[in-house]
């Protein structure tokens, strides 16, 4: 695999840290507003957690224009004795760099891990540069795992809103939980930790030019850890609150990136995958604990006209690859009044299962099946909301729970298409 | 004796002179043809090399062409299929160069005026071809966009797109044909600016209620958005 090539300044930078036992990773494009309560909580947090521990603070940024990286080097915990009761006696660096590559928060993490393998550290973190809910227990939850637990890979874990992470709690983590036997709740959570050891690992593999290099990085590095039988736990980090992640992003690009990301892994690991016949949980640590969150307002009615429209449209195109059972359902539920209007889990389940194995035959051009996809995603997300109005959090992560079963029961379907002729 | 010798063994003996004249030029047709054959299998060989080596089939699966291909009947893979009109192409030159090796003049001009049109009729066949694939390509990649965006004339932007592409590879195809070559193209002007003239005048007139809302909106008031984080 070639390797990037640092800039001078940073390889000189390498030169006179020589060695480092933690990095911490913030990937960042135009966050100037949010990267400074960031740097603090990670500084504090090794400050206070592992003050004699060599550590590097490094930002990875995709070219922002709104001063982020000057932002990055001048936030400082200014007054450590407001927050700690001794002052941190280990040495702390930091480093800003730009990334090459496509432009994504893949290639930003390729970066911190050339630089991860250049310092030869014992383990890593990355955390979202428009964090506002972080607190320097994160960097703790997130590192100790792997230096004291002897994990490789930790995941985190949010108290979310209940309508917020739905591309997760949809599609991602039903699916990785079937197909790899691992109970990881936010596969794609965006705040990671890991070894040393498995950030040299990810760096032995070709994928920097594909949708891992965007927003499919975290998929990837979840389900390279589970298959490749990497020690894996989940770490509690309270509530996760941040910025809307990139506003002019569009759904479809998104969903196309991380879904097209997933659908990849199973294509690469259809051998593991397919053997795996039981869930099981993975370690959870931190003190659990309740949080407030912020409303988020939704629009049911607009989410149902888009799936209607969908319906319509693009129906034909769907005949092609779903069963005359989902198709017929499409229909009845496209002429359903919008009090009325409900996706099953069931329908749901086959038809990710469906656009899994279109995919992996090729029947039709990929970026149009999953592009194709989001219509369907909407009018599933309109009926959860619907169904989930007046529920509290327990009742709701019940309801995710069920479906990520049918995921499960209906697994047989899917390698039994899978297996099937191509064409 | 003379009057046999002049009705049967002259005739005879001038049918066998000219077989004999013109056998050297079949034999060397036949030897043409026979090596355009194995040129022909021996190109469509490396070709197909060449092809899966720069991965023409995994281009063709990304972008639709073998889904259309599909559609079409057509159960090759294009990598296949590019490599087999090679070698017909190539059987074809050779077989027209082993007949003008026969030195019959009728013949000889037919099939130098066919050899000057062959290459009108290869590329226009091209452009049409991708200008098909490309036309349903297209249509789609619009067809979906629009959905996704919300918009409600979904069908007509792909579908217009689709034609677009269709009318604009056939003009292209007859141009190269030189079948009424000013026609054409000032047809495709007419109906194109057309098109676009009624679309305009349809957009300004029925339309100006929708684009005022949608000015107001852009504008005065910003749309209720969702709150929902999708990662």
């Amino acid at each position: 695999m070639e390797k990037i090539v640092l800039r001078k300044e940073i390889l000189g930078r390498i030169d006179e840290i020589k060695g480092a036992d933690i990095i911490v990773g913030i990937p960042s494009y135009n966050n100037a507003r949010t990267i400074g309560h960031v740097v603090k909580a990670v500084q504090a947090g090794l400050a206070k957690y592992f003050p004699d521990r060599k550590s590097v603070l490094v930002n990875s940024d995709g070219g922002s224009t709104d001063g982020t990286m000057d932002v990055f080097h001048q936030a400082n915990v200014e007054d450590f004795q407001s927050i700690l009761l001794h002052h941190r006696v280990g040495s702390f660096f930091k480093i800003a760099t730009p990334y090459y590559g496509i432009p994504g928060k893949g290639s930003a993490f390729r970066t911190i891990f050339e630089l991860s393998d250049a310092l030869d550290v014992k383990a890593c973190a990355v955390v979202d540069s428009d964090l506002r809910s972080i607190t320097p227990e994160w960097i703790e939850l997130l590192i100790k795992p792997i230096i004291e637990g002897g994990f490789d890979y930790v995941a985190p874990l949010y108290h979310r809103h209940k309508y917020d992470g739905t591309i997760t709690n949809s599609i991602i983590y039903p699916l990785t939980r079937a197909l790899y036997g691992k109970c990881v709740r936010q596969p794609i959570g965006g705040d990671f930790g890991f070894s040393g050891r498995i950030a040299k690992f990810y760096l032995t593999k070709d994928v920097w030019e594909t949708d891992v290099a965007r927003y499919g990085i975290d998929i990837w590095m979840t389900t390279t850890a589970i298959v490749n039988k990497f020690s894996v736990c989940q770490s509690f980090l309270g509530a996760k609150i941040h910025d809307t992640k990139d506003p002019g992003a569009d759904l479809s690009a998104m969903l196309y990136q991380v879904v097209g990301a997933t659908f990849d892994l199973m294509e690469e690991y259809s051998d593991v995958w397919k053997g795996v016949r039981k869930t099981e949980p993975v370690p959870v640590y931190g003190f659990q604990y309740t949080v407030g969150l912020e409303p988020v307002s939704v629009n049911i009615d607009r989410m149902i006209d888009k799936f209607r429209l969908g319906v319509r449209e693009l129906g034909e195109i769907w005949k092609e690859f779903l069963s005359k059972e989902i198709v017929d359902f499409l229909y009845t539920a496209e002429r359903l009044p919008k009090d009325e209007f409900t996706f099953p889990d069931e329908m749901w389940t086959e038809i990710i299962y469906s656009f899994a194995i279109t995919s992996h035959k090729k029947v039709i051009s990929r970026e149009h099946l999953l592009k194709s996809l989001t219509p369907l995603y909407i009018g599933r997300t309109a009926s959860f909301v619907k169904e989930t109005r007046d529920s509290d959090a327990i009742e709701v992560e019940g309801k995710i729970e069920r479906l990520c079963g049918v995921f499960e029961e209906r697994k047989t379907f899917l390698i039994k298409k899978w297996n099937n002729e191509r064409g | 004796m003379n009057i046999f010798q002049r009705i049967i063994i002259e005739p005879f003996e001038r049918f066998f002179e000219r077989v004999l004249q013109f056998l050297p030029n079949f034999i060397t047709a036949l030897l043409i043809f026979i090596v355009g054959i194995v040129f022909g299998i021996i190109l469509k060989g490396l070709f197909l090399k060449f092809f899966n080596a720069v991965s023409l089939d995994k281009f063709s699966e990304r972008s639709g062409m073998i889904e259309l291909m599909r559609k079409g009947g057509i159960r090759d893979s294009l990598s296949v299929l590019l490599s087999r009109i090679i070698e017909w192409i190539t059987i074809v030159v050779f077989a027209v160069i082993s007949l003008k090796a026969l030195e019959v003049s009728t013949v000889e001009r037919i099939f130098e005026r066919i050899l000057l049109y062959l290459p009108n009729v290869f590329i226009a066949s091209l452009l049409l071809l991708f200008g098909y694939l490309l036309g349903n390509f297209l249509g789609r990649a619009a067809l979906i966009a629009s959905v996704n965006a919300g918009i409600k004339v979904s069908g007509l932007i792909g579908r217009f797109v689709k034609f677009a592409i269709f009318i604009f590879a056939g003009t292209m195809a007859l141009e190269q044909l030189g079948i009424g070559r000013e026609t054409v193209v000032i047809a495709f002007t007419i109906i194109f600016g057309g098109i676009v003239l009624a679309l305009s005048i349809a957009f300004g007139l029925g339309g100006k209620e929708i684009a005022r809302t949608y000015l107001e909106k852009k504008f005065l008031k910003e749309e209720e958005k969702d709150d929902i984080k999708h990662i």
